[in-house]
């Protein structure tokens, strides 16, 4: 039920299987949690992100949320951090695919829904912060009709 | 890099394309490239089926025009494309 995305799904569903599936660093079901904490709902996915899995680290979901909302902000110290607090690079290589992944997917099923003229979901991130793509509401001044 | 395994930990056969790519490019192989290569059976294996289904498979856009969208989709995320 995850491969919805248009006529690319199959590749979709490969992609999602092996990162989430496979056997790893991380169990499937810290995958799974980190995936859906990074892919705001839609209509698409709104019955997946309740996986009822295992607790994300505070420290790990602080950096998931950054990955996920603006990957461009992560530094040298973020990745130092956590492999001081034991984290190691698989562990890290997986988390940081798979929260990359969940928010590429949220990002597509958002953009086809909006293709297909329905209302945008909420963004359970938001919480974070304003995506730096997200339009003002207001808008900008002097641009609005 | 920021993770010393991707950077370096690659298997035998990603590690001989990577030497290969160094050596016919002549230059630094990108991050992105190391990044699909390690452990391509988890990520990097099913990332390249499926882009290159979307950027070079059948589709009513261009090659060009697809490249310019992952340009522009890149610019906008503040990522090097």
């Amino acid at each position: 039920m995850d491969g919805r995305t248009g006529r690319y799904a199959a590749f979709t569903k490969r992609l999602l299987d092996s990162v989430l599936a496979t056997s790893g660093h991380t169990s499937r079901e810290l995958r799974r949690a980190v995936l859906a904490r990074a892919r705001p709902s839609s209509p698409l996915s709104g019955t997946e992100s309740g996986t009822g899995g295992e607790d994300i680290a505070p420290d790990l979901a602080a950096y998931v949320d950054k990955v996920a909302l603006h990957a461009y902000k992560v530094t040298d110290e973020d990745l130092a951090a956590l492999k001081r607090a034991g984290n190691s690079d698989d562990v890290l290589f997986e988390a940081t695919v798979s929260a990359a992944l969940g928010a590429a997917l949220g990002r597509l099923e958002r953009g086809l829904s909006a293709l297909r003229g329905e209302a945008s979901p909420p963004d359970p991130l938001s919480k974070v912060g304003p995506h730096p793509l997200t339009p003002s509401p207001s808008g900008r001044g002097g641009t609005q009709e | 890099m920021r993770l010393h395994a991707v950077e370096h930990g690659h298997r035998l056969p990603q590690r001989l394309k990577l030497m290969l790519i160094r050596l016919v490019s002549r230059r630094r192989v990108p991050d992105v490239v190391k990044t699909l290569f390690y452990r391509p059976e988890f990520f990097g294996g099913p990332m390249c089926d499926w882009t290159q289904a979307v950027m070079r498979g059948p589709s009513p856009w261009s090659v060009g025009e697809r490249e310019l969208f992952a340009a522009f989709t890149s610019r906008l995320n503040q990522c090097l494309f």
